[in-house]
């Protein structure tokens, strides 16, 4: 066979980046990647509720400090999820009206994701204990930690795709990234939900 | 024609570029801390390792082009084609072999190369090991010994989990199914190179003090280990990395890019073993990473999630662990199993008998294995109530483990046998793989475990199963589709040798081992009673027999892939459409992406004769795609 | 030949050494001191499984070798074996019985395991301390020692207790072995059946000198025994 002929503008190839399954390959594999993040947040959770179990109270008495208000992180719930929504839009519009007003929804979820670390950043100085405090602290600040690090890479994809908007590049051919960026964010807000609800509610 | 040929160097994306970036990045991350520590901040050696590592990791990626794609992509810049054409690398020029490159056959001989290489690294230091068991007493220092043992393992643990997924199921999944490349090509070679990084920093762990805590890396223990534990913690999560990329991979390829015509049930039951065992890797290799992290954040940040003093739970650690590394064993032993089944009709010259039934046992062994983990633990603490229900799933999963026996056994019965040398090692794969088996059994009894837990008898029945699954499962494979990926034979003689060799020195090597444990001799553990001297030191030398028959198969494959004769597309005359290319197959696989109209295994089906290979009409006919 | 000739000779072969070494195999006694009500359920299960095991063994084995002798194709011969198809009998059969035997050997286990561990009364108890790299007794008469005596015929309740690392209490003759884990109270039970000085290890790696952890431990009467606690020197600050 000779060499290159055929691979200029084979699908199979380019499977990645454009042609005719690339987008389906690609969302198919972000959910299988989504997959693997739920039961890794699972083995965070699944500790959290054993060392809970184990210790008597919670927070432990040793632990001496109060579990953090709930108003900060309440607030951050409604952000989250109004951020989802508007991600959601932002898809929505580029299925339907070629992404007209895609940019603009990008750009709010940023601005929601961004406030969101804002406020769990404030949140973090002003607690009152650290991850070297006992149990607490470590489930505490690392299923957090865990979880803002997760929104700090879906808001950089997000950026990412907006300015890749901004430059005309997302099309309503062409818009898997937008998509993509959608699950994970979503996936993002539902951990979110319960972490919420696990470590300020219950 | 726009194939750029890049020379190795700084300038361009290379390993050059790579090592540098690995360098700069280390140089980076201790050099901050360092820095933070001048105006006050205080930095511990662990946080010194820990961020260097890993900004010498993404210094290597960097270096070596792993993210020119991504990057390209982010910054909203155009994709340079001929660029990206590059990346497939050209066929039979041997550079490629070095570089980031795309081709799935490519990267699959990658992850050959490094996996045979860390074999032999890990089984010299075995024999180190095996000197100081030779007699008893001690003929180094414990401390040389644990690390040594705990880095054999760690090794070969990373030999298990990538060798026969990553190295020939890289290459011929593709192939197989009919595709012209994995569904994610770069993903695929991050997978790859995200590998040297993490062995490098297992290798180096005696520099760093050694680490003493066995693969396990139990806590506490691990808490109080040198820095050198630390390398093993942080190269495993690396892997582990790795491989949930290229499970996404393997079965975003399996389930989205199959030929036409290629259904679920008429895929090559290869194909299907690694569908299952990418599902483990996808499902169970993020809660190690998980329970890794946390004992990392013990370490560096602090934390307490297993310091038992300040409310954490030791055997938790235990539980994500072995949540993980139960579905771990199978991900080794599963592509070995499906490695010989594919193999088995070929030389049998029969269809795989019961294929359907074989299809269930590996989809069956896949959920099972998540419901089996805590037989690591039968003599932990954890509640009594918990032996009894984990105990029933541990010898249930005997029951599909032994479906793959009746489907070799089924398919050999009444066949025409042909004992090339990847028959052979389906043979010793049974024997092996049965003894590893039966002696799980005796370990899944509660009251047999009590008696043979962390003793050599442990060590016996998981070389049994490892080497007997993988070990053997990959020989077969190699010798197998050695004609397919390097267009040249094999010497058949030398494999011969190789494959009698080996197989008498490990079975002597490793059958007194069940003895020795049941007489009481611990594992990991440098010294031992006087009595059991004797047998130890005849394992030993066989143990170094096998490091000779390995030798064998090196010079073997070296030579062969320079001067052996040429190989035809199909020497063995298979049905599997990875035959029906060249030999090796071109840069995209197929001329024209074939259709396929049947089962893989239609040996003996009506013209009871077989047609020579050269005339062979495929059995799988092509036609060109519209 | 026949299909049917070829399984009766192997199924013959295949019956008449199974038979043989499950004869052999149910005389074997693995372990080598067994002295204690549990040591002995390990011995007998560990019997059981092997003799069990025979005929799983020798099915396989036979199968290949069967076929390796006589089911070899002639240098040179182009033929295909016959194909065979279906089977769904054979393949339920096999599927069956091997299901059967494993719940079995489940249903035999579990009973071992409840005998082991199952009644939780006790006539003499030690609390073990483990350390880093050293065992220390403390008796219910408030004393400790550095050795282990336990009664013989009476069963013992053995709690386990580490301040640093894992270690695990492995008494081989009296079937114990139990890790000791910090954090939590671990236990095990045993009834010594055979008097005498035996040995024991730690069975769980527990650092560098996990290779010394080793310790002679005694089975004697209760006379005796309590002869040996009064010399103990009694601890103010016993727990
Ligand atoms: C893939 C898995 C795998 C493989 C193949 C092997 C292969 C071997 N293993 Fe290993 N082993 C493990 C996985 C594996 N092991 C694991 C996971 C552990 C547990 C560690 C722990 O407890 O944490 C272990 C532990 C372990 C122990 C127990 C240590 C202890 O508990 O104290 C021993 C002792 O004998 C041992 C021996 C060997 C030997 C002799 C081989 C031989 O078969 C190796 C033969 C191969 C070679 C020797 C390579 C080829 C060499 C050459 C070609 C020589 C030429 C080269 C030069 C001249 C440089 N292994
Ligand atoms: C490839 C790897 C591999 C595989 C496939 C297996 C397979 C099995 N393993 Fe093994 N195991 C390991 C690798 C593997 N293991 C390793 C590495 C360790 C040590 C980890 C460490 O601590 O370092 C270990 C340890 C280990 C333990 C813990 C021991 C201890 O530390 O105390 C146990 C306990 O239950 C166990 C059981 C089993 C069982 C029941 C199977 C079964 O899946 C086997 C099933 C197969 C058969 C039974 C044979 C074929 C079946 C038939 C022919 C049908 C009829 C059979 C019957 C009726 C019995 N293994
Ligand atoms: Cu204590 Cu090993
Ligand atoms: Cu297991």
């Amino acid at each position: 066979m000779t060499g290159h002929a055929a691979t200029q503008h084979d699908p199979a190839i380019h499977a990645m980046d454009d042609g005719v399954d690339g987008p389906r390959n690609m969302l198919f594999g972000v959910r299988l990647g989504i997959a693997s993040e739920v039961m890794l947040f699972g083995a965070l959770f699944a500790a959290y509720f054993v060392i809970r179990a184990d210790s008597g109270g919670w927070p432990p008495e040793s632990f001496g400090g109060e579990r953090p208000e709930i108003l900060l992180p309440g607030i951050n719930t409604l952000l989250l999820v109004t951020s989802s929504i508007t991600m959601q839009l932002g898809v929505w519009d580029v299925q339907r009206h070629g992404g007209r007003h895609l940019l603009r929804w990008l750009v709010i979820t940023v601005l929601l994701g961004v406030t969101f670390l804002g406020i769990q950043g404030y949140e973090y100085a002003n607690n009152g204990f650290g991850l070297r405090d006992g149990v607490f602290g470590s489930v505490f600040y690392t299923l957090t930690g865990f979880h803002g690090f997760h929104v700090l890479a879906g808001l950089a994809f997000i950026a990412i795709v907006a300015n890749r908007a901004r430059r005309g590049m997302v099309t309503a051919q062409h818009h898997t990234a937008v998509e993509a960026a959608s699950y994970y964010w979503h996936f993002v807000d539902v951990v979110w939900l319960f972490l919420f609800s696990t470590l300020y509610v219950l | 024609m726009t194939v750029v040929l890049r020379r190795s160097g700084l300038g361009t994306p290379g390993l050059t570029r790579a090592v540098a970036g690995a360098a700069l990045g280390a140089a980076i991350g201790v050099g901050g801390l360092l820095a933070a520590s001048a105006v006050g901040i205080r930095a511990e050696g662990g946080q010194l390792l820990g961020l260097g590592y890993v900004f010498a990791l993404f210094g290597f990626l960097l270096g070596v082009g792993a993210f020119r794609f991504w990057l390209t992509w982010a910054a909203a810049r155009p994709i340079d084609a001929a660029e990206e054409h590059a990346w497939h690398g050209t066929a039979g020029d041997w550079r490629r072999y070095f570089r980031f490159t795309t081709d799935h056959k490519v990267i699959g001989v990658q992850y050959l190369v490094t996996a045979f290489t860390l074999f032999v690294v890990a089984g010299s230091v075995a024999m180190l090991m095996r000197y100081e068991l030779a007699q008893p007493g001690l003929a180094f220092d414990k401390e040389v010994y644990n690390t040594a043992m705990s880095t054999h393992g760690a090794m070969m643990i990373t030999v298990a989990l990538v060798s026969i997924i990553g190295g020939l199921g890289n290459y011929l999944v593709p192939l197989m199914v009919g595709a012209r490349d994995m569904a994610f090509p770069k993903a695929n070679a991050l997978s790859f190179w995200m590998l040297p990084p993490a062995v490098v920093m297992v290798a180096i762990n005696p520099l760093l003090g050694g680490f003493d805590s066995g693969w396990t890396a139990y806590p506490p223990l691990s808490q109080q280990a040198n820095l050198g534990q630390q390398a093993y913690l942080m190269a495993f999560v690396t892997v582990g990395f790795s491989s949930i990329l290229s499970s996404i991979n393997f079965l975003t390829t399996v389930f989205r890019m199959r030929a036409p015509g290629m259904s679920l049930m008429r895929m090559p039951i290869l194909v299907w073993a690694l569908t299952v065992t990418a599902t483990l890797g996808l499902i169970a290799t993020s809660v190690v990473a998980g329970a890794f992290t946390m004992l990392l954040f013990d370490r560096v940040l602090g934390t307490s999630f297993f310091r038992a003093s300040r409310g954490g739970d030791v055997i938790l650690f235990q539980h994500l662990f072995w949540f993980y590394s139960h579905p771990a064993v199978y991900i080794m032993a599963v592509p070995g199993l499906g490695a010989i089944l594919e193999i088995v009709p070929v030389f049998a010259r029969k269809p795989l008998f019961a294929y359907p039934l074989a299809v269930l046992a590996f989809l069956m062994i896949g959920v099972m294995s998540f419901m089996v983990w805590a037989h690591h633990m039968f003599v932990s603490g954890m509640a009594t109530f918990f032996h009894i229900p984990i105990m029933l799933t541990t010898e249930l999963i005997s029951v599909p483990t032994g479906v793959v026996f009746l489907t070799a056994l089924g398919t050999i019965w009444m066949g025409r046998i042909r004992f090339k040398t990847p028959m052979l090692w389906v043979f010793g794969f049974l024997w092996a793989f049965l003894v590893g088996g039966i002696t799980g059994v005796y370990l899944a009894d509660v009251p047999t475990d009590i008696t043979l837990s962390d003793t050599f008898f442990v060590v016996a029945h998981f070389h049994y199963t490892i080497i007997g699954a993988t070990i053997y499962g990959l020989f077969a494979g190699t010798y197998f589709w050695f004609p397919k990926i390097t267009g040249r034979m094999y010497d058949e003689r030398l494999g011969k040798i190789h494959f009698w060799w080996f197989t008498i020195a490990f079975n002597l090597a490793f059958l007194p081992m069940f003895w020795l444990g049941i007489e009481g001799m611990r594992r990991r553990v440098a010294d031992y009673p006087a009595n059991l001297g004797p047998v130890n030191l005849f394992v030993s030398l066989m143990a170094a027999n096998i490091a000779l028959s390995v030798a064998v198969f090196l010079y073997n494959m070296i030579r062969s892939w320079q001067r052996g004769p040429k190989a035809s597309p199909n020497p063995w005359n298979a049905q599997t459409l990875e035959w029906q290319t060249s030999s090796p197959p071109p840069v995209n696989n197929f001329d024209d992406i074939p259709v396929v109209t049947g089962t893989p295994y239609q040996y003996g089906s009506p013209p009871m004769v077989a047609t020579p290979p050269s005339a062979a009409p495929a059995p799988v006919p092509g036609r060109p795609q519209p | 030949m026949s299909m049917r000739r070829h399984l009766v000779i192997a199924v013959i072969a295949w019956a008449l050494l199974s038979a043989v070494s499950m004869v052999l195999a149910a005389g074997l006694s693995a372990m080598p001191e067994v002295a204690s009500q549990e040591a002995a359920i390990e011995n007998r299960t560990f019997t059981v499984l092997t003799v069990v095991s025979m005929p799983v063994l020798w099915l396989v084995v036979v199968g290949m070798t069967y076929s390796a002798l006589r089911f070899r194709a002639r240098d040179g011969e182009p033929e295909d074996g016959l194909p065979i198809h279906g089977h769904s009998a054979l393949q339920a059969g096999w599927v069956l019985v091997t299901f059967v035997m494993v719940i079995g050997l489940f249903v035999y286990g579990t009973v071992g395991l409840v005998e082991i561990r199952g009644a939780q009364t006790a006539d003499f108890q030690v609390e073990v301390h483990a350390k880093q790299w050293a065992w220390e007794f403390h008796y219910p008469n408030g004393t400790e020692s550095k050795e282990l005596h336990v009664p013989i015929n009476r069963r013992v309740h053995l709690t386990f207790l580490s301040d640093d690392v894992i270690h695990s209490m492995w008494l081989p003759a009296l079937g114990v072995k139990q890790d000791v884990v910090p954090g939590r109270t671990t236990e095990a039970y045993t009834t010594p059946t055979v008097a005498g000085t035996y040995g024991g290890r730690c069975a769980e790696l527990c650092g560098f000198g996990h290779t010394d952890m080793v310790m002679t431990f005694v089975v004697q009467d209760e006379g005796a025994l309590n002869a040996w606690l009064s010399t103990l020197p009694k601890q103010e600050h016993a727990q």
